[in-house]
C-alpha cells in the first residue's frame, strides 16, 4: 500500500487559444517514509506537482490516491481538513503570519483542527523545541534570521504530525550554511519516520534525498534512488 | 462556537495592531452613536423635567379652564369660567379639597406693574392661599397671600424674583408698595426663585388675593378663570368629573344638543399631549442621526474590503495550513463587529458626555437622561451595521483561492 499514488494525473492551464500541459500524465507511487525530491527547471511543472500533491490544486484528468482515499471527489472544506491534517506545508518565503509570534505561527494550524488553547500551546512548544527554537517563541517573524524563520514554518508544519512533510525549495532564500543546517534538520527528521517531498532545482539539495524524480515539460523524465544513500544504508546493516 | 472565539482572539490582535487605523474606521460608528446617544438624552432629560413639573400639579388634582367649541367661536362667541361658576362648584362639588382658583388679569399675557418710577411687565393672577401648594412656590422673604387677605380683599402682592429685579425693588421687599392697575399693593413676600424654563424666566410673576384681583378687575371685564382642585381621593375621578360637568353645564345654560364650553383635565392629559410630541421628536432625530451609522457602516466595508486585499498572502496561507471557508469568513466578519461594536461602545461613552455636557451648558437645561433602551439600540445597531458591511468583504476572503492568495505580492 502507497501512502501517495498518482495515476494519469494531468494539469492543464488555458491561455487564451493555447493550452499549457503543466502535467503530463503521471505516474508515481511515493511509499512511507520515503525522502523525495522533485527536481526540475522551472517550467518543469514541479510547482503544479507541490499544489497538487498538497492538495491546494486539483488535477485536470486522472485520479490522486491519498491514504488509498481519491481525492478528487473532495469538497472545498475536506481538502482543507486533508492539508491541515495530512500534510505540513514548508515554502521557499517561510509564509509566516508576521504579526504573529513564532508560537502562535505554530499554533495555529491546532486552531484549525480546533484543539483547545492548553493544549495548542503544550503541542507547539514541542514542536518547537524540535527544532531547537525554544528559547525564540515570542519573537515575531522580522525578528528572527531566515534560518530560524524556516524552522518556524518546519516547527508549524510538524505540529499536527502530518503524513507528509511537504516542502517547496525549502532552502531557495537562505545562504548555503543556513542550507546545510536546515538540510540537516530534515535529514534527521528523516530519519524519525517522516515522509518528505521536497521541490527543488538544486542538485546538492535533491542529493541529500534518496529519490529523485526529475521533471521536464510536464513529464517525468528520470526517478532514481541516490546511490550513495542506498551504500549507506547497507553499510549501517551491514554493520 | 470554537472558532467564535479564535476568531474573537485574532480579531482583537488585529485591531490592535492597526490602532490608529481602527480608530478612523471606527470614526463613523462613533459619530453616529454619540451623536444619537447624546440626543436622545437630551430629549429624554426634558421630557423627565416636564413630567416631574407636572407632577408638582399633584396627582390627585384636576383642572378646568373655558374652551370654546369651533361652532360657537365662528358665531363670535368666548365662553368664559366666571366667579359664578367658581361659587357653584364650592357650594355643590363634593370630594374636593381645596379650589384654587386664578384669575389673570389678561389670560395668558403679561401686565404692567410700577415702582418708583420703573414699570415692568409681569404674569399676574389672582389666586388664594391653596396656590402655593399647587405650584409648588417657597417664600424667600416675609409670607405667601393668606385666607384671611382673600377673605377681606385686602391690598396686598406676593412677587417673583425677576419682577423684583426688574422694578429695582429692594433685595427684601417685604412692605414695599407697588402699583398694579391703579392700585398701591402692598408686597408681602418675595417667591424664592426657580431660575428658567426653556429658556423663559418662572420668576416674572405677581401674586394677590383672588377677591382683590377681582374688585381691581371690577364688574366691566368678564374675567376668565383657571380653576384648579385638589382632590381627597383620586379613586373618584370618574365621578366628581361627572358631576363638575353636571354644575357648569347647569351654570352655563347647555343645551343637551350643545357641546361643553370647558375643559376638565387631569394631569395625565396634561402630559400626555407633550410626551407624544416629544417622543415624535426622539424618533425623527433618532432616524436623521442613524443614517450616519450607516454612513459609518461603509467605512468599516471599505477599510476591511482593503484590509483582505492587504492581508491576501495571509489567507491563502491559512488556508494552505487547513482554514477552511468559514474560518476565514468568521474571522473578517468578526472583526467587522468588533470595530463596529467598539466604535459602538466609544460612542455611547462620548454620547453620554456630549449629552450631559449639552445640558449642562444650557442655564435651566434639564439634566440629560439616558435610558437603558438607547444604550441597546445603540450597542445592536452598530453590531448590526459590522455584520452588514462585514459580510461582503468577508465573503470575498473566504472565496479566495489558495494557490492565487499565496502567489500575491
Amino acid at each position: 500500500m502507497s501512502l501517495i499514488s498518482l495515476n494519469n494525473i494531468c494539469k492543464y492551464y488555458h491561455m487564451g487559444e493555447q493550452t499549457v500541459k503543466a502535467l503530463d500524465h503521471i505516474n508515481l507511487s511515493i511509499q512511507r517514509n520515503e525522502y523525495i525530491a522533485f527536481i526540475g527547471s522551472s517550467g518543469s511543472g514541479k510547482s503544479t506537482m507541490m499544489n497538487i500533491l498538497g492538495c491546494l490544486d486539483k488535477p485536470t484528468e486522472g485520479d490522486y490516491l491519498l491514504n488509498d482515499k481519491s481525492v478528487a471527489l473532495l469538497t472545498q472544506d475536506e481538502l482543507a481538513d486533508i492539508r491541515n491534517i495530512e500534510i505540513g506545508f514548508i515554502f521557499q518565503s517561510f509564509n509566516l503570519l508576521p504579526r504573529a509570534s513564532a508560537l502562535h505561527n505554530v499554533m495555529l494550524p491546532l486552531v484549525y483542527k480546533g484543539i483547545p488553547l492548553k493544549k495548542r500551546k503544550e503541542l507547539a512548544m514541542k514542536s518547537l523545541q524540535k527544532v531547537n527554537l525554544a528559547d525564540r517563541t515570542d519573537h515575531i517573524p522580522s525578528q528572527l534570521s531566515g534560518g530560524q524563520r524556516q524552522r518556524v514554518a518546519i516547527a508549524r508544519a510538524l505540529v499536527t504530525n502530518p503524513s507528509i512533510l511537504l516542502a517547496d525549495e525549502p532552502t531557495g532564500n537562505l545562504d548555503s550554511q543556513t542550507s546545510k543546517d536546515i538540510m540537516a534538520l530534515f535529514d534527521q527528521l528523516h530519519q524519525e519516520g517522516q515522509t518528505i517531498i521536497m521541490v527543488t532545482h538544486e542538485d546538492d539539495i535533491a542529493n541529500h534525498c534518496h529519490r529523485v524524480v526529475r521533471l521536464s515539460d510536464g513529464k517525468v523524465v528520470e526517478d532514481y534512488l541516490n546511490e550513495h544513500h542506498i551504500e549507506a544504508k547497507k553499510e549501517t546493516l551491514n554493520v | 462556537m470554537f472558532s467564535l472565539i479564535e476568531s474573537f482572539r485574532s480579531a482583537i490582535s488585529s485591531v490592535r495592531a492597526h490602532g490608529f487605523r481602527s480608530f478612523l474606521t471606527t470614526l463613523g460608528i462613533i459619530i453616529g452613536v454619540s451623536s444619537t446617544i447624546a440626543v436622545v438624552s437630551v430629549v429624554q432629560g426634558l421630557s423627565y423635567s416636564i413630567n416631574q413639573q407636572f407632577e408638582g400639579f399633584g396627582s390627585n388634582s384636576i383642572s378646568i379652564r373655558s374652551s370654546t367649541p369651533r361652532s360657537e367661536r365662528l358665531k363670535g362667541k368666548i365662553a368664559r369660567i366666571t366667579a359664578e361658576d367658581v361659587l357653584a362648584i364650592r357650594k355643590n362639588a363634593e370630594g374636593i379639597e381645596f379650589i384654587t382658583p386664578q384669575l389673570g388679569s389678561n389670560v395668558g399675557g403679561t401686565s404692567p406693574l410700577k415702582y418708583k418710577g420703573n414699570q415692568s411687565f409681569a404674569q399676574v393672577a389672582g389666586s388664594t392661599y391653596s396656590y402655593q401648594n399647587v405650584q409648588n412656590l417657597d417664600i424667600q422673604y416675609g409670607r405667601f397671600i393668606s385666607y384671611s387677605d382673600n377673605k377681606s380683599r385686602r391690598k396686598v402682592i406676593v412677587i417673583g424674583d425677576k419682577l423684583r429685579e426688574d422694578l429695582e425693588l429692594p433685595k427684601n421687599p417685604v412692605g414695599e408698595f407697588i402699583n398694579y392697575a391703579g392700585e398701591w399693593l402692598k408686597v408681602v413676600g418675595l417667591a424664592e426663585p426657580k431660575g428658567s424654563f426653556f429658556g423663559f424666566s418662572q420668576d416674572n410673576f405677581a401674586i394677590l388675593p383672588y377677591n382683590t384681583m377681582q374688585g381691581l378687575n371690577g364688574n366691566l371685564l368678564q374675567p376668565d378663570i383657571f380653576v384648579q382642585l385638589q382632590l381627597k381621593n383620586i379613586e373618584n375621578l370618574d365621578e366628581i368629573k361627572a358631576r363638575l360637568v353636571r354644575i357648569l353645564r347647569k351654570q352655563h345654560r347647555l343645551k343637551p344638543a350643545e357641546d361643553n364650553d370647558f375643559k376638565i383635565e387631569t394631569p395625565e392629559q396634561l402630559t400626555s399631549g407633550i410626551s407624544s410630541l416629544i417622543s415624535t421628536m426622539t424618533v425623527v432625530l433618532g432616524g436623521i442621526v442613524s443614517i450616519s451609522l450607516v454612513v459609518g457602516g461603509i467605512g468599516i466595508m471599505n477599510i476591511m474590503l482593503v484590509s483582505v486585499t492587504e492581508r491576501t498572502r495571509e489567507i491563502g496561507i491559512c488556508k494552505a495550513i487547513g482554514a477552511k471557508r468559514h474560518h476565514i469568513l468568521l474571522q473578517f466578519l468578526i472583526e467587522a463587529v468588533v470595530l463596529s461594536l467598539l466604535g459602538g461602545i466609544i460612542g455611547i461613552i462620548l454620547g453620554y458626555g456630549l449629552g450631559m455636557l449639552a445640558a449642562a451648558s444650557i442655564p435651566g437645561f434639564p439634566p440629560a437622561n439616558v435610558p437603558f433602551w438607547a444604550v441597546a439600540v445603540a450597542f445592536g445597531f452598530s453590531a448590526f451595521v459590522g455584520i452588514l458591511f462585514g459580510i461582503i468583504p468577508a465573503a470575498k476572503a473566504a472565496n479566495l483561492d489558495p494557490i492565487d492568495a499565496l502567489r500575491y505580492e
